[in-house]
């Protein structure tokens, strides 16, 4: 296997990361439980599930559907809490070096500035704020959908923390351009797009004489998002001056070189995680080695080369 | 690289393929490296093109050798089936909990495919001689699956065994043999029947449930059912936490 060398190094405007390729939240816990079937530290850094002030239960029963291209989920930000995630599991994270994002999510913006202070006081490097969760009643996607409100979110955190702030985009909008702007202007370091798209699954089964209907109401991902994906980036990419890290639909290396064309600076990766537990570290080596085979010096040339 | 030794992931060898009965059907995989796989544990199988790995109760381990029995269902089944000997197959595991076995009377209930992992705990009790019995139910005779060992088989229609569901007889069973714990696998109302058996008879018991599952390794919270917490009701995923719950720990919905 390939050793890293930093021909992978990212600099997001300040965020230095070992490579690109990150896991997106949600998909990766808290990045203990994968210690069974990769290198957690290998990766470029792994984003918490959401995390809020008080641990959430999340939704009740029937969360998940398998789609054509991909899958609706329904969680609702089940979660530790902000407290037990610092006492049980930022240590762990700590221990074994593994380079981490802690997304937050609030319900009011009284809340995200009372997470936003705790991170601050905890020295948390990089934080990215989940604005964009479709699968909570109130809060949050309230802010991603609303370029005025999202601005005062974003500044009132960037207030009280100083580390490096990534604001993750809901794509359910008419302009994903102005929230984009909206947030640059408000102080983030970074943009991260695309969270799930709002989607449903029905499955129908005739028994007996009679309908059995499983339905799901909720976040679509996998790899059937990526065009949306990539255009919500590609346009982002027009109007801000911040990195952005693309996510959406990405489980094999052709696919992040599109999101490199369309102008992200990393990737994340998310559904893809659960199909195959070991993928995020493959594509790791599998990108140094398309860098070396095809003769790039280094990722940023490559970026330099795929841009359209 | 020691971390390599421990790793869940195989690229592994499918060793043996055969059709047990009518509908279902053994796979025998070689993932080419030592497992213990305790009962109730179960494994997840990369199906090409669906996005969900799909979960199996383990029924044979040998080594690095792990048998799998399953049911024609949909695209997940139906992708493993078109699979032959001598091709690979992505498997991880061994995932979840187990049974945690006790060395007493033991009374082992399965309901259809749900024979599979009851099989492999009745294997592993009598490796300990525990005494034990194995009831088993199906819906005919031509869904028994060839390699399962119960002491009495029931079908709904009386062509094999006894006539009547796998539960017909369990309260006299209980009565004459008086099992010290009860462990099940099955439907899920079969599970629930036989978790208000042993309330009724005060016997503990445990069930392995089975619900669709997304990430199968407690990362997503997809698979998550209510339990009984002291006086609490918490979450608890079927895939990490489980598949095996004490029958009283579980609020059936």
């Amino acid at each position: 296997m390939a050793v890293i060398n930093n021909i992978l190094q990212t600099n997001l405007n300040g965020l230095i990361l070992k490579n690109p390729i990150m896991t997106a939240s949600g998909t990766y816990g808290y990045a203990d439980e994968y210690d069974d079937f990769i290198n957690v530290e290998n990766l470029g850094a792994i984003v918490t599930k959401a995390i809020s002030l008080k641990p959430r239960e999340g939704n009740k029963h029937t969360r998940i559907a398998e789609t054509e291209a991909g899958m609706i989920n329904s969680i609702g930000l089940e979660n530790v809490g902000i407290e037990k995630f610092l006492k049980e599991k930022l240590p762990v994270l700590k221990e074994k070096n593994i380079d981490f994002i802690m997304n937050i999510a609030g319900s009011t913006q009284e809340e995200y500035t009372e997470l936003a202070k705790i991170c601050n006081e905890n020295k948390i490097k990089a934080i990215e704020l989940n604005v964009s969760c479709p699968n909570v009643k109130t809060g949050c996607i309230e802010f991603g959908v609303d370029e005025k409100a999202l601005y005062n979110l974003v500044s009132e955190v960037r207030k009280n923390y100083k580390g490096y702030l990534i604001v993750k985009l809901t794509p359910n909008v008419t302009s994903i351009e102005n929230i984009g702007i909206a947030a640059e202007k408000a102080g983030a370091n970074a943009i991260s797009a695309i969270n799930t798209i709002k989607g449903m699954s029905i499955k129908l089964n005739y028994i007996n004489g009679r309908f059995n209907k499983a339905v799901v109401q909720g976040g679509y991902s996998g790899i059937g998002i990526k065009p949306a994906a990539l255009s919500a980036v590609s346009k982002l990419s027009k109007v801000v001056s911040i990195p952005i890290i693309g996510i959406g639909g990405i489980e094999k290396l052709n696919d992040i070189l599109e999101f490199f064309a369309a102008g992200a600076q990393a990737i994340q990766i998310g559904t893809a995680n659960f199909t195959h537990p070991d993928i995020a570290e493959k594509l790791i080596f599998e990108l140094e080695e398309y860098i070396l085979q095809n003769g790039f010096k280094d990722l940023n040339e490559l970026k330099r080369e795929l841009r359209i | 690289m020691i971390k390599d030794q421990i790793k869940k992931i195989y690229k592994a060898k499918i060793i043996n393929t055969e059709k047990v009965s009518t509908n279902s059907y053994y796979i025998e995989i070689d993932c080419n490296k030592e497992i213990e796989a305790k009962a109730g544990q179960f494994v997840s199988i990369y199906c090409e093109g669906l996005t969900f790995r799909r979960p199996f109760s383990i029924f044979t381990n040998n080594k690095g050798k792990i048998g799998i029995l399953y049911k024609e269902r949909g695209k997940g089944t139906k992708y493993i089936k078109s699979l032959k000997k001598g091709e690979s197959i992505d498997i991880s595991g061994p995932l979840g909990n187990s049974f945690s076995i006790k060395n007493c009377k033991s009374l082992l209930i399965g309901a259809g495919i749900g024979t599979a992992p009851i099989s492999f705990l009745k294997s592993k009790l009598e490796n300990e001689n525990i005494e034990n019995i194995f009831i088993a139910g199906f819906l005919n005779k031509n869904e028994i699956p060839k390699l399962i060992n119960p002491n009495i088989i029931y079908t709904d229609d009386g062509s094999f065994g006894k006539k009547g569901n796998v539960l017909s007889d369990t309260e006299e069973i209980i009565k004459k043999y008086k099992p010290e714990i009860i462990y099940g696998c099955g439907p899920e109302i079969v599970l629930k029947k036989i978790s208000e058996l042993g309330e009724r008879y005060n016997i503990e018991t445990q069930i392995s449930l089975e619900k669709l599952m997304a990430c199968s390794i407690g990362v997503c919270r997809g698979c998550v059912i209510d339990i009984k917490h002291g006086t609490k009701t918490v979450n608890a995923s079927v895939c990490k936490d489980g598949p095996v719950f004490w029958g009283n720990e579980v609020i059936w919905q």
